[in-house]
């Protein structure tokens, strides 16, 4: 297990030194210039080259890039060039902001698909396990900001159940706050649903298919025992592994919902940071998403290892 | 008309005021305009009326008050209304740190006028007097002295004076504001008397007034101890009506009413103001009742507020207009004709019913908007013709199909969908335009405005495109910054002898019968050579709940609360 580990963390720094250059080309091809674009289209050039200076943006490309490693390694990004505080307090309030959603989102939507998973499984091709198939397939396909705009107009603004607006006021209760973002979330919800039910089912046909769950019935394990111990242990494993590799993309794909909702989290920061080239929150905020997304994928990888040691043998030996 | 009184009345006044007065004797100038004028050069309300009687003119040309040129309130609210509260207001989120000289965005200009005051403020036709109780020119327009209004503070209890104008004043010199460039030099200010402060311009200026009001969003007075780069949220110290409690640039900010504030006590306890990046989700939050008020919406999306009877929308007349900018040094527009016959395919009725639902103003490729006192209205409008397009692209000896990329930045507004229409218009006549619609850092980085080649400014721009423009109480930066011979932001490379002649003359024109003449010749001049295709000017929309009164607006997102209270 320690080899395991010990080889995911290291493909993890190869993972983050890319996405660090990723991030480092694809900023420094963004048109304009940051000292034009704080000081104004009718500030005298060297108030502009002062601003480049002060900040380092006129500096060789290789000492920018050697810059970004060092604020990675260290996680300290300086300030942000728009709102002149630090890109870690810019960032630990939208990414906290984010995470509640995402959290919601999730205890939202595991119970229920895995539930609609197993449900349909249990009950292969018969008129359930179709429904859940296709109330599933459809929902997924509905994109997150187009089911966002829908729930908003009909539960906020229409029926005026729910708040429009996800940011809830600063002292604003857990109830409140989850009351705020409970309509974000459901968009979430309608898009996540389908996709982790199909998973669980699949994986749970699989188990229920397997040699050692016919082994287990014809020991004359009672149905209960057979599924807690044998079927769910190893049907959710791919169940396990979608999920954690879907809390790494959410933190990734809130844009548009954010900013439907209004809610200043961290997609909204991204495209804000992108459209006003404030490049520290940019490149820092890109760099947490790639971070939270390799660590919840480690996270499901080794909680899958800790479910079936086979995994850990078999991908230690590769 | 009483001539004796008439004559008594203008012989109080000096060259620049008198030419203004005999335009409204003369029957050039409507009621309105007169008083909107009269009030903008310093002329006292008693002398106003004065000549107003001693006229005997019942005109009152056309419209109410706060539906044209910049400005909107509601209707004149009946009652005190109901002290305290809070209200909630739905806002662009500012761009950038909350600098007032540097500010470019109407997020920041909403929040910063919270706090900071003008030396003229918004009036119920134009602009009244603010941190300056009155002003006046000299004969020529050259120097204008403000009396200052006295007993003023500033929120930390220290006295407002002269000094903080001339330091207000020289940091928006040395930041290269675009209102002022050009107008007044460092040291302009005069602050020996602490309670007048004199400005000596470069030239005179008969606007002179408005690029110290609030259309001028950068000219807020702040401290003289705020140096370049202090920020509102850093150091919350203003004279008006409410002080910043709390600011987070992501979600919102908070105000207090500043009891000490010399205009009085304002009836709300404060106001929050919601921060959005989307107008979209300004709408829904407003029409869901999760805010009071929203600083600014389109048409295209406003229809939940229209249809809202509990809902206030306070339209009015403003400058704010595209331009599509043709190349006129190299390519294929730079024959005028073929720059005359894309303006022919504009079908500028169908824009303004399709994009805003009538509520713009046609306009005919220049820009001077309608509303402006010293609009020429002699100008043939042009309109759609598309036979007459075709004809002026074979006079060109253009072949056709001519084509050509229209980029412009999305997702900003109706600029997309006029995008199309141009495309889908200019089609029959001849033109084939593909539409690139680039990021608003693309578009105006790479096609509007690149930063190099930098001389002449914009000369790398690309050939044909849109561009927005904001609203201006005065069509100076328009004209300076966009059609001027090397002009900052002359993407369309434009150079006439005659036009800049033209705007010279306007630049120094005191009176609006000379300025009406400069601007028939500007309007003749770009109406002809089309170095911009400029099809509308389109109004500012706003709004309140119902229940609340009393709030104004500016075009520039400026809210104004001090007189807003609850129903």
């Amino acid at each position: 297990m320690a080899r395991y580990v010990t080889r995911r963390v290291m493909l993890s720094i190869i993972t983050l030194w890319l996405i660090c250059t990723i991030v480092f080309v694809i900023v420094s091809v963004l048109p304009g210039n940051v000292g034009r674009q704080l000081a104004g289209p009718f500030a005298p050039p060297e108030t502009v080259d002062q601003i480049n200076e002060r900040l380092g943006t006129d500096d060789p490309l290789l000492t920018q890039y050697v810059r970004l490693l060092k604020n990675t390694v260290t996680f300290d990004f300086g300030d942000s060039f728009q709102q002149n505080r630090p890109v870690s307090e810019v960032l630990g309030d939208a990414f906290w902001r984010s995470a509640k959603l995402v959290v919601l989102a999730l205890i939202m939507t595991i119970p229920l698909a895995v539930s609609a998973g197993v449900f349909a499984a249990r009950r292969r091709d018969k008129l359930a396990d179709r429904s859940v198939v296709t109330l599933g397939l459809a929902s997924s396909s509905i994109p997150d900001f187009v089911s966002g705009v829908v729930l908003a107009y009909i539960f906020g603004v229409l029926l005026g159940w729910f708040p429009v607006r996800a940011q809830a006021p600063d002292d604003a209760g857990i109830a409140t706050q989850v009351r705020h973002l409970f309509l974000p979330a459901l968009a979430l919800v309608i898009v996540y649903f389908g996709y982790i039910a199909r998973i669980t089912r699949a994986g749970m046909i699989k188990a229920l298919d397997s040699d050692y769950t016919r082994t287990a019935t014809m020991k004359g394990l009672p149905n209960r025992q057979i599924l807690h111990r044998h079927v769910l242990r190893n049907g959710l494993q791919p169940t396990v592994a979608v999920i954690g590799i879907q809390i790494g993309y959410l933190f990734g794909s809130l844009v548009a919902l954010e900013r439907i909702f209004s809610y200043p989290g961290i997609g909204s920061t991204i495209f804000n940071a992108a459209s006003r080239k404030d490049i520290p929150v940019l490149q820092a905020s890109v760099i947490l998403v790639g971070i939270i997304y390799m660590l919840t994928t480690l996270a499901a990888d080794l909680t899958i290892a800790w479910m079936n040691p086979r995994a850990r043998v078999v991908t230690a030996d590769t | 008309m009483d001539y004796r009184a008439f004559d008594r009345a203008r012989r109080q006044v000096g060259p620049l005021e008198l030419d203004l007065v005999e335009s409204y004797a003369k029957g050039i100038l409507p009621r309105r305009e007169f008083v909107r004028r009269a009030t903008v050069i310093g002329l006292s309300i008693p002398f106003i009326s004065a000549i107003i009687t001693a006229c005997g003119s019942d005109d009152d040309g056309g419209g109410s008050a706060g539906t044209s040129g910049g400005t909107g309130t509601q209707p004149a609210a009946t009652g005190a209304g109901t002290p305290g509260g809070t209200i909630r207001v739905a806002s662009q989120r500012p761009a950038g740190p909350l600098d007032p000289v540097a500010m470019q965005d109407l997020g920041s200009y909403g929040i910063i006028a919270q706090s900071f005051e003008f030396l003229c403020t918004l009036g119920d036709n134009d602009i009244a007097p603010g941190l300056a109780e009155s002003w006046s020119p000299n004969d020529d327009g050259s120097v204008w002295t403000f009396n200052l209004r006295q007993g003023v503070k500033w929120q930390d209890g220290s006295d407002f004076t002269s000094a903080d104008v001339a330091a207000t004043m020289d940091r928006m010199v040395a930041a290269g504001n675009s209102g002022l460039k050009g107008v007044i030099e460092a040291g302009a200010v005069d602050a020996s008397d602490p309670n007048v402060a004199v400005f000596t311009l470069a030239s005179p200026n008969g606007n002179f007034p408005y690029l110290v009001s609030v259309y001028n969003a950068q000219s807020c007075i702040t401290p003289a101890a705020y140096e370049t780069g202090t920020t509102l949220d850093a150091s919350p110290n203003g004279t008006g009506p409410f002080k910043l409690e709390s600011y987070d640039a992501a979600t919102g900010a908070t105000f207090v009413r500043n009891d000490t504030w010399w205009g009085g006590t304002p009836s709300l306890d404060g106001s929050e103001y919601l921060f959005f990046d989307e107008l979209g989700a300004m709408v829904t939050t407003t029409s869901a009742g999760e805010a009071d008020a929203i600083v600014q919406f389109q048409v295209i999306g406003g229809d939940a507020l229209f249809n809202d009877s509990n809902f206030t929308v306070l339209a009015f007349q403003a400058a704010t207009h595209r331009q599509i900018w043709m190349r006129c040094d190299t390519g294929q527009f730079a024959d005028k004709l073929v720059r005359q016959a894309l303006a022919f395919t504009f079908d500028r009725d169908q824009m303004v019913q399709t994009l805003f639902q009538g509520r713009a103003d046609v306009a005919n490729d220049h820009v001077i908007a309608p509303f402006y006192p010293f609009f020429y209205d002699g100008t043939p409008q042009r309109t759609r013709d598309v036979e007459k397009a075709k004809s002026l692209l074979q006079e060109a000896g253009v072949a056709t199909p001519l084509r050509a990329t229209l980029h412009f930045g999305q997702p900003f507004q109706e600029i997309p969908q006029l995008a199309q229409i141009i495309q889908v218009g200019a089609q029959e006549a001849g033109f084939e335009l593909e539409l690139a619609g680039e990021s608003l850092d693309t578009f105006y980085g790479a096609q509007w405005c690149p930063e190099t080649p930098a001389d002449p400014p914009c000369s790398g721009a690309a050939e044909l495109g849109i561009v927005d423009y904001g609203h201006r109480a005065t069509p100076d930066v328009y004209l300076n910054a966009a059609v001027a011979t090397n002009g900052i932001w002359n993407s369309s490379q434009y150079s006439s002898e005659e036009f800049d002649a033209a705007f010279q003359e306007y630049q120094t024109a005191v009176g609006v019968e000379a300025q009406t003449a400069a601007c028939e010749k500007i309007q003749t001049v770009l109406n002809e050579d089309v170095p911009v295709g400029l099809p509308y000017f389109y109004n500012y929309l706003s709004g309140h709940s119902n229940k609340f009164q009393g709030v104004r607006v500016s075009a520039l997102g400026q809210m104004f609360l001090d007189q807003a209270s609850q129903v």
